[in-house]
């Protein structure tokens, strides 16, 4: 192991061991996995069993049917399953909130707790780099974050073959799944644990920060209201390039990220 | 005479347009203690975090451990340095092996475990290694940041008001820890407040404001400027002053005085204090 990345893992290791132990830092990305989980399978399970129809009896979706009949991922579903399978997709754009809420709790607390306990000082004095401990902060809150993404996404995905009709799981796992989970997703949370850094460098409680990184909710917000007041489920072409962003984005927030992490900014500018 | 392990030379650094520190110079050799005293904002935690190179010197230059500092050898140096700041700065959720371990580590320390058990030891706090950082008392907080700065057996050590808050049975344990870790041979830089303890624990005195004001002994910053005043009483109950430079010179006014036929029954050598020679250096509204 180089002497750089064993820094590196020495701090992470640290963080998530103070991490585990903080309650205020690990409910809320669990609060958030829950609550993106649920509303879908409230709407597409549970509404119809208390209504005692099907979504397809209901005929709340009769017009969308023929539009959703022709996207690759729903061909050779017809029925009650098709629209179960079309709004699970819809669904799934809310389990992003999952990244951005876990990196933002995680990060706040990861790097605000080592200036509430003045812990920084002693740790510029090792030999660790500015980059080194960027990234060392970084890794926990992001593999967290991640672990419990893809968690709630297999859990989703789990949910959808044990509650939904048959064929409606296997849509699931197409390349629209994968660009949203793999590819969109985590550079969602790598932009949103770059913000959290950097904002988390000029406040001094978490909460504060929080409150401003959160505003990255609302562009994934209006694009799942947009799915649904539109009847459409966004285009992998559309979340491909919105990954181009996103990595465009990311580049630009490492570069402010490093500048903010110089040691004489820490110890003269952090508050 | 022990080599140089810390060299300032000419330090200055300012911050916008206050000049925190002006053109600073000041050595401390291994095995021996250098206290750093001034007031509020002379410019002390400037310096120390210039020495640890945690921030750069506007100009001048820095030699730690024979190797000068510079932006590029700065990670090296330090290597070199142990800090204590002046706040312990421990990961309060996590236990006190667990806070060394992480450090060991980041050093790149081999046998990380054993590095720890054997700082442990040497602060005396093996018995409470797996308590949680935050449950212990100040004193002992100040003995596992000790530990911390020791992880790596740096030979060059800088301590930030290492007894600040500490009851007085802490503070000599935090003390006496120092004065042993001269005795290995490391050199120390203090930084206080406590005049006392700057006089107990420190082989020469670096007095700062802004500027360095004086940087000598504290035998030798007692006897500046004025020189000693010693008292005679006589048997006749009168008394009589005078003012000597050395007190070498005072066997030559008594043996003046007893061949006078004047019958001395008291000498008392009036020495200056420390805090007298320092209030005279950094002003009393200091």
């Amino acid at each position: 192991m180089s002497p750089g990345w064993g820094r590196i893992t020495a701090l992470a290791r640290k963080d998530a061991a103070e991490l585990l132990r903080n309650p205020g830092a690990i409910v809320p990305p669990l609060l958030m996995a829950l609550g993106a989980l649920f509303p879908g399978f409230l709407v597409i399970i549970g509404a119809p069993m208390f209504a005692g129809r099907t979504l397809e009896e209901s005929g709340d979706f009769n017009e969308a049917v023929d539009v959703i009949a022709t996207m690759p991922e729903l061909v050779g579903l017809t029925g009650n399953a098709l629209i179960q399978a079309f709004l699970f997709h819809q669904f799934a754009l809310l389990l992003l909130m999952v990244p951005v809420v876990s990196a933002t709790a995680l990060a706040t607390h990861a790097v605000i707790g080592e200036k509430q306990s003045k812990a920084l000082e002693p740790l510029l004095a090792t030999p660790i780099s500015t980059v080194e401990l960027l990234a060392a902060k970084a890794l926990t809150p992001f593999l967290f974050a991640l672990a419990l993404t893809w968690g709630t996404a297999a859990l989703y995905i789990l949910g959808s073959l044990l509650l939904g009709e048959p064929g409606v799981w296997q849509t699931a796992l197409g390349p629209r799944t994968f660009v949203l989970f793999v590819m969109v997703g985590p550079l969602i949370e790598l932009a949103t644990l770059l913000v959290s850094v950097v904002v988390s460098s000029r406040a001094n409680d978490p909460r504060s920060a929080q409150q401003l990184t959160s505003l990255l909710i609302l562009p994934i917000t209006a694009v799942f209201i947009a799915q649904l007041m539109g009847a459409f489920v966004i285009p992998v072409a559309a979340l491909l390039l919105a990954a181009l962003g996103l990595l465009i984005m990311n580049a630009l927030l490492l570069v402010i990220g490093v500048r903010v992490f110089q040691r004489e900014t820490i110890l003269t500018r952090w508050r | 005479m022990p080599a140089d392990l810390l060299v300032a030379d000419r330090l200055t650094r300012a911050f916008g347009d206050r000049v925190a520190v002006r053109d600073l110079s000041l050595s401390v050799a291994a095995g021996e203690i250098v206290a750093l005293l001034g007031p509020n904002g002379a410019g002390k935690t400037t310096t120390m975090r210039m020495l640890a190179g945690l921030i750069l010197a506007n100009a001048g230059t820095i030699t730690i451990d024979r190797v000068r500092v510079s932006e590029s050898t700065a990670n090296n140096a330090r290597r070199a340095i142990g800090l204590l700041t002046e706040t312990p700065g421990l990961w309060e959720r996590l236990t006190v092996r667990a806070n060394l371990l992480t450090y060991a580590r980041l050093q790149n320390l081999d046998e990380p475990q054993q590095q720890v058990n054997r700082v442990l030891e040497q602060v005396d706090l093996a018995d409470r290694a797996s308590e949680l950082a935050g449950k212990l008392s100040k004193g002992l907080k100040q003995r596992a940041a000790l530990a911390r700065a020791l992880i790596h057996q740096p030979p060059v050590l800088l301590l930030d008001e290492p007894t600040s808050g500490l009851d007085p049975a802490s503070a000599r344990h935090v003390r006496d820890l120092i004065a042993g870790l001269r005795d290995q041979g490391r050199a120390i830089l203090v930084s206080t407040h406590n005049l006392a303890e700057a006089e107990t624990l420190a082989d020469r005195i670096a007095v700062l404001k802004t500027e360095l004001l004086a940087f000598d002994s504290p035998a030798a910053l007692r006897n500046r400027g004025e020189g000693i005043e010693v008292m005679i009483e006589f048997e006749d109950g009168s008394r009589q002053g005078f003012t000597v430079t050395e007190l070498s010179h005072v066997p030559e006014i008594v043996t003046r005085l007893v061949n006078e036929g004047r019958r001395i029954t008291r000498v008392t050598p009036d020495r200056r204090s420390l805090e007298d020679v320092y209030l005279s250096l950094v002003g009393t509204d200091a």
